[in-house]
């Protein structure tokens, strides 16, 4: 232990320069500071996202192609609580909204799970592919409950009801002797408060999932990724862990989406798009199936080609525009990963083990 | 007349102790009958060896035994508790564990993880006390890895403990699967075909280490198609043909009876 491996060496090094340039791009004026918190906050966000399926699919081996119904229940379950343009609702605080929104996603994913995790992984897959579209019809069409094609404005930050916090969502200036030396432009404010929540956020997702995976829940999971019978002759429920997988993997993408909501301050049915889940999935994949670390890695990963392709055309005069540059880039990738690295960049833990238990043993 | 008598004409269900009793299971696959009206009861401490031509309905019968098969008829008592139409991992919960026939290998995991997968009710196997009582998580898991690398020693494989468990060959694999069914702590062990594409060598250590634990009190119950394992080691022996018990009996008895081979060379059944 606290050696690193080469691997883990050129990931920090690769996420270094990419902070190095981003700070060049501040400093010399090209990138709005607000803009940049912006992106990091939302790599974050795309970090949860890939968490939540990890566990799902990387841990349990659950195959959920509804991501971004479970992102848009976050999302929408947030928004209409607190919306003051909300059709039901509205004007609650944010926290208690935080609450609304992942009950919304665990309710779904147990009405989901109930019926299909009992069958093969198949069933699951297809049921929730049609899952992802009926939530979102739904939400275009039910006018009445959800706004629908017209969005949800009017959402607080989260911050905002806050004591000290929501008082500071206005240009701070730091003076000395009546001369001011420092100034903060209120969507920097918002930007760094955005991103204190989400790294919270991430931080207390991460050290959950850590302490879960590399225990005997963890192992069992992977026994019923390869193997369910198995795992159903050694004694072991496996309806119920997959369903725990489930609705933990589900509150982790309502999280997410709950963020998202009091990130860009408006929710439409287009957040919904399936073309979410399948970032999230590649990002998974590229990451390391069922590594935490290579999901955060993953969701870092598809920001950066999401954005930086928009970055890309103002610097060199592309034969391509942005969105099928993007595409192909992504595909680009997952054939690299697949050639070359087929385990992902971060591959998972080798034992799953209760690391305590091993103290004493030789570092291997 | 003395051998002859030694056979039982179908099973014999009158135990003194049984830890397994199926009586009439039935299974039928569309028109296909799998197994009909097939009854057996495994002694405790016994091991029982089960064996019958290719289609006598013997892994069907251990499927429905162990709670894959959901039976058309019939019933399976384990340890005394009805456990027919039970999911697999509760019949596993009354103390029955199963193996495969083709080794189940578990990707990324290690022999000694894989291994660790065996005992039954951890309390690090639910969420809330992997934060509540890490320390009785952490009691426990040392148990377990102690006892893990211990049947290891016992297998003669203590130093795969740490290799990838794809890595290892067949027969290592079979090994495996007896030891990680150990770690369950089994009243009974359903063994199909323990040794098959097993080497000679190996399979005369397998026999060796099953008579060990079967004299610390573990009941085997045995499906194999090597003769000459299946009959040095169990007793009694019972004889599946057709979906149904033909005859039960020692070894001696069973493999001289007429209507055994008359199954075993297709002869006339009846």
């Amino acid at each position: 232990m606290g050696a690193f491996s080469a691997r883990e060496k050129g990931v920090a090094g690769l996420l270094g320069g990419v902070g190095v340039l981003l700070l060049i791009g501040v400093v010399s004026g090209a990138l709005a500071p607000a803009y940049l918190l912006y992106l990091v906050s939302l790599s974050a966000m795309y970090m949860l996202l890939s968490m939540g399926l990890n566990v799902q699919w990387g841990y349990g081996g659950l195959i959920n192609f509804s991501v971004a119904a479970f992102f848009g229940l976050g999302a929408y379950g947030s928004a209409l609580l607190t919306a003051n343009s909300s059709p039901i609702a509205g004007n609650v605080s944010p926290v208690i909204a935080l609450f609304g929104g992942l009950l919304l996603a665990a309710v779904l994913a147990v009405l989901i799970g109930y019926p299909t995790l009992k069958l093969r992984d198949d069933y699951l897959a297809i049921a929730s592919l049609g899952l992802a579209e009926v939530v979102r019809i739904f939400i275009l069409n039910e006018n009445q409950w959800t706004a629908g094609s017209a969005g949800l404005t009017g959402i607080p930050l989260f911050f905002a009801d806050w004591p000290v916090l929501g008082d500071l969502s206005y240009p701070y200036v730091f003076t000395v002797g009546g001369t001011a030396v420092f100034y903060m432009r209120q969507p920097v404010i918002n930007g760094l408060l955005n991103l204190v929540l989400v790294a919270a956020f991430v931080v207390g997702v991460y050290l959950f999932l850590r302490r879960i995976h590399r225990s005997p829940w963890g192992r069992v999971l992977r026994t019923i990724k390869t193997d369910e019978d198995l795992a159903e002759t050694l004694g072991k429920n496996t309806f119920a862990f997959k369903m725990q997988a489930f609705v933990i993997g589900s509150l982790i993408m309502a999280l997410a989406g709950v963020f998202y909501t009091h990130l860009v301050l408006y929710v439409s049915p287009p957040d919904l798009q399936p073309i979410t889940t399948f970032y999230v999935w590649v990002a998974v994949i590229l990451g390391g199936t069922g590594s935490d670390r290579g999901a955060m890695l993953g969701g870092f990963t598809i920001v950066a080609i999401q954005q930086g392709t928009r970055f890309l055309n103002d610097a060199v005069q592309l034969p391509i525009g942005p969105a099928p540059l993007r595409l192909m880039l992504v595909g680009l990738l997952i054939i690299l990963i697949v050639r070359l690295r087929p385990e992902g960049i971060l591959p998972p833990e080798r034992e799953l083990i209760w690391p305590d238990a091993m103290r004493g043993e030789r570092d291997e | 007349m003395s051998e002859q008598s030694l056979v039982s004409d179908g099973p014999v269900l009158d135990k003194a102790d049984p830890v397994l009793l199926a009586e009439g299971l039935e299974k039928r696959f569309g028109g296909l009958v799998a197994t009909d009206d097939a009854s057996i009861a495994v002694e405790r401490g016994s091991i029982t060896g089960l064996i019958g031509p290719n289609g006598a309905g013997k892994s069907t019968l251990f499927n429905l035994m162990s709670g894959f098969y959901e039976p058309d008829g019939g019933r399976v008592t384990v340890n005394g508790v009805d456990v027919t139409g039970k999911e697999p991992h509760e019949i596993a919960d009354q103390g029955m564990i199963r193996t495969f026939q083709t080794p189940r290998k578990p990707e990324d995991m290690t022999v000694r993880e894989a291994l660790l997968v065996g005992p039954h009710d951890q309390t690090g196997e639910s969420i809330l006390p992997l934060f509540t009582s890490p320390s009785t998580v952490e009691r426990e898991e040392r148990r377990s890895l102690e006892r893990a690398q211990e049947m290891l020693e016992r297998f003669e494989i203590g130093d795969l403990a740490t290799q990838p468990a794809t890595d290892l060959s067949g027969g290592q694999m079979k090994l495996v699967e007896l030891a990680r069914g150990m770690m369950a702590e089994p009243d009974l062990l359903l063994l199909d075909e323990p040794v098959a594409g097993v080497n000679p060598v190996l399979a005369d250590k397998l026999a060796g280490f099953i008579e060990e634990l079967n004299e610390e009190g573990i009941t085997f119950l045995i499906i194999e198609h090597d003769m000459s394992f299946i009959m040095r080691l169990a007793d009694p022996i019972i004889v599946l043909n057709q979906g149904s018990v033909l005859v039960e009996g020692p070894p001696e008895a069973v493999r001289s009876d007429e209507r055994v081979i008359d199954a075993y060379l297709g002869g006339p059944s009846e």
